[in-house]
């Protein structure tokens, strides 16, 4: 019974296994909707810690929905709206929390956020609001919704 | 004709009741224990608990258990993620085990049972600052002390053998199943005492060593 009792229980160990369970998708951005086709070419763009720009969407026509990154661990992010019919530049200031957040030590980290508010100047943006406040892994629903104003 | 008639079939009642009536007492003392298994793994990884149980014999056939550890976790800066996560808590486990051997006094034992389990910890996990990959600024991911709990039950199969005198070795397999959890803020959690790792295998297994006193 002895020898029964350590055999079993040496192969139940070998015979053991793990498995990781990541998410798949693993990316946190904030997904913006159009309130109608956007019929001009957007650009948007960001100043970084050094004080250089660098774009985060380059030249989208006819935007109805595109994906922005979402700084980690900043309060507000600041992000500059450029459309070229129109010719104007607005600034949009996303204010918001930052919250960590943890899988498996195996997965990595993310941040997710909630958004506080988000306002805009007024040269080619009607009016932008938010949608769903929470931002984590599900990119399905739009975060923020844009009303750009009519094309010549 | 009829008493005498009577008086046998009192006399077979007796002797069949006779028969059925157990020698055996209910009481039959009880037996602490420690587990081996998860001791060996706090040696070898970077978590694993100490846990002892103390068991109520009850007929040789009834077992009611309880059963109190402390798990622990200490994962630095794991070599992919960069990630570190600890947590030490107690929890406690109880429940009953059933022989289910036919010749339930000879000192061996096999073992069904089920235990409910609780443990309420914190945990905190954290990462070396890095850069944000668009911004560049620095990021701190730190999480202190974040509150969570769980509620768990297990079933289980177990043999148990005597090894010499009160001195018993037996082990465990056990299927987990979550009853309700609390991660707190921070998600979800990675090892939660007593349950082990949480994105694992909802099996475990203890290996134990029990005295019976």
């Amino acid at each position: 019974m002895i020898a029964v009792v350590v055999c079993q229980f040496v192969c139940s160990g070998l015979a053991s296994c793990t498995s990781i369970e990541c998410p798949i998708q693993n990316k946190v951005e904030l997904v913006c909707l159009s309130g109608d086709t956007l019929k001009d070419t957007l650009t948007v763009s960001t100043i970084r810690k050094d004080g250089t720009d660098t774009i985060l969407l380059n030249r989208k026509q006819d935007a109805t929905g595109f994906s922005l990154p979402i700084s980690s661990q900043h309060d507000i992010d600041k992000l500059v709206f450029k459309t070229e019919k129109l010719a104007v530049v607005d600034t949009v200031w996303i204010e918001k929390e930052d919250l960590p957040h943890f899988e498996s030590v195996d997965c990595g980290m993310a941040f997710f956020h909630r958004l506080l508010s988000v306002r805009s100047t007024h040269f080619g943006i009607d009016s932008v609001v938010i949608s769903k406040s929470f931002v984590d892994y599900d990119l399905s629903t739009a975060h923020v919704l844009f009303y750009f104003k009519a094309r010549p | 004709m009829l008493l005498v008639f009577a008086g046998n079939a009192e006399v077979g009642a007796q002797r069949f009741l006779k028969l059925e009536k157990d020698t055996i007492p209910l009481f039959r003392g009880f037996a602490v224990s420690f587990d081996l298994a998860g001791a060996l793994q706090m040696q070898l990884s970077d978590y694993g608990q100490y846990e002892g149980a103390l068991r109520l014999n009850l007929h040789d056939q009834y077992f009611p258990i309880f059963e109190l550890g402390l798990g622990h976790a200490n994962h630095e800066e794991d070599i992919v993620t960069g990630l570190s996560y600890k947590t030490t808590a107690p929890y406690f486990r109880i429940g009953a085990d059933f022989n289910i051997m036919n010749n339930k006094h000879t000192g061996n034992r096999v073992f069904v049972g089920f235990r409910y389990a609780f443990t309420s910890y914190k945990v905190d996990v954290a990462h070396p600052v890095y850069e944000d990959p668009v911004w560049k600024w620095d990021t701190y991911y730190n999480v202190d002390g974040a509150s969570c709990n769980m509620h768990w039950c297990e079933i289980l199969f177990g043999l148990d053998a005597k090894v010499y005198g009160p001195l018993h070795l037996g082990w465990s397999g056990r299927y987990r199943i979550r009853i309700s959890h609390n991660d707190g803020s921070v998600g979800k959690t990675w090892y939660v005492p007593g349950f082990g790792l949480q994105d694992s295998s909802s099996l475990g297994y203890t290996f134990y060593i029990s005295l019976d006193i």
